[in-house]
């Protein structure tokens, strides 16, 4: 009995120390950039606590927003080093979640999985980004309710309508938030308007859209695309021949 | 006392199983564990083909990789340009329309990310994730 119970213990502690060569100091990272930030980096450091070299045989980011990068190929006992992962923020917002799966030559773990994560801080929260009305309905408004996001204030925003079909109205609703009104003057044109929101203190630009639609197609039955004359959608990058805003 | 093979064998696989339970409580909160799609959001090749005409293709690769080739008719959004081009494809949608959305593979996160600001923020119905992506097209298609 005692012999079966030394034979296990060896062989456990055997594959415990077989399989630690590449000693990650963590494996998952989490990252604020701050406001206007284009790029969070993250680095996983590691060391090569065993006694043959170890070789990187890839290093691959979940996503194309993320690039990931060894410092070498090659890490000898006792040596040191880092895998950097590039996160570009881009356009997103909130929490972001991206791996780095590493494969290495190591007998017994060749597969690491290195988490990245940012929270990226949002300054206004839009909800909806998008409101529409349908070909003939009546142009009664519709509202985007905006406030700021966790640790921002916001006392007074602009909103600015591409488009002198659609107006906006702002009103305060009190602890930074904000109702906007929406409301075209006619539906019976395919039209559109992308809303510039933006608030006093920030750089940043937020966009909202609004539209007139085609009616819903009945299945099977081919949607009508655009209709004659209609416009082009808006980008942010146009500019308003007649803005019409409001600011509150 | 003597221990037969098949019960030395379950010991040690027991035992085994210590190191993987424990690393598993220990890096519970620390490992990203990615909630699954759920299969209402998600649709198949053949069933998005079948939509036809009421049916949007949403490309959320980077732009390089839709300059490259992309499903015919997709509309390009991603999150690198998202302001830019997200106004592009809503004057696209009209109401009734299916969006489906797709990425590189069945294992890339874009087009999940991409779906899901356009249920949360465009507040917009019937948007679905394309199982296996842009390799599962071509694989279909090609």
């Amino acid at each position: 009995m005692k012999t079966y119970i030394l034979t296990f213990t060896l062989s456990f502690i055997f594959c415990l120390t077989a399989r630690a060569e590449l000693k990650w100091e963590q494996t998952a990272v989490e990252l604020h950039p701050m406001r206007g930030d284009k790029q969070a980096v993250g680095h996983f450091k590691y060391e090569n606590v065993g006694k043959t070299p170890i070789h990187f045989k890839s290093v691959h980011a979940s996503c194309g927003c993320t690039a990931a990068q060894s410092q070498k190929d090659q890490v000898g006992p006792g040596e040191k080093g880092e895998i950097t992962a590039t996160f570009n923020i881009g356009e997103r917002t909130g929490t972001q979640v991206k791996t780095v799966t590493v494969e290495t030559d190591e007998a017994a773990n060749q597969r690491t999985v290195l988490t990245l994560k940012a929270i990226i801080p949002q300054e206004l929260e839009i909800s909806p980004t998008f409101v529409f009305w349908k070909q003939g309905d009546k142009p009664d408004p519709k509202t985007i309710t905006i406030h700021a996001g966790k640790d921002f204030s916001v006392k007074h925003i602009k909103v600015t309508s591409s488009s002198p079909d659609f107006q906006t109205k702002v009103e305060e609703t009190g602890e930074g938030q904000f109702k906007v009104d929406v409301h075209p003057n006619e539906t019976s044109r395919l039209i559109a308007s992308t809303l510039t929101i933006q608030s006093e203190n920030s750089p940043k630009t937020f966009y909202a859209t609004a539209r007139i639609t085609t009616a819903p197609t009945a299945p099977g039955v081919p949607a009508i695309q655009k209709a004659p004359g209609a416009p082009a959608a808006p980008t942010p990058a146009a500019r308003p021949s007649a803005p019409t805003s409001q600011t509150r | 006392m003597k221990f037969s093979l098949p019960r030395q064998a379950l010991i040690l696989v027991a035992f085994s199983l210590v190191p993987g339970i424990g690393q598993a409580i220990y890096l519970r909160d620390k490992i990203s564990w990615r909630s699954p799609i759920p299969p209402s959001e998600m649709v198949s090749v053949d069933q998005a083909r079948a939509w036809g005409d009421s049916n949007i293709w949403i490309d959320a690769r980077p732009d390089d990789e839709f300059a490259r080739d992309h499903v015919p008719g997709a509309i390009s959004l991603n999150e690198d340009h998202w302001n830019e081009l997200l106004p592009q494809f809503l004057a696209t949608w009209s109401p009734g329309k299916k969006v489906v959305v797709y990425c590189s593979a069945q294992s890339c996160d874009l087009a999940r990310e991409v779906a899901e600001r356009l249920r949360k923020e465009a507040q917009l119905p019937d948007v679905f994730v394309l199982e296996g992506g842009w390799e599962a097209w071509l694989k279909k298609n090609r």
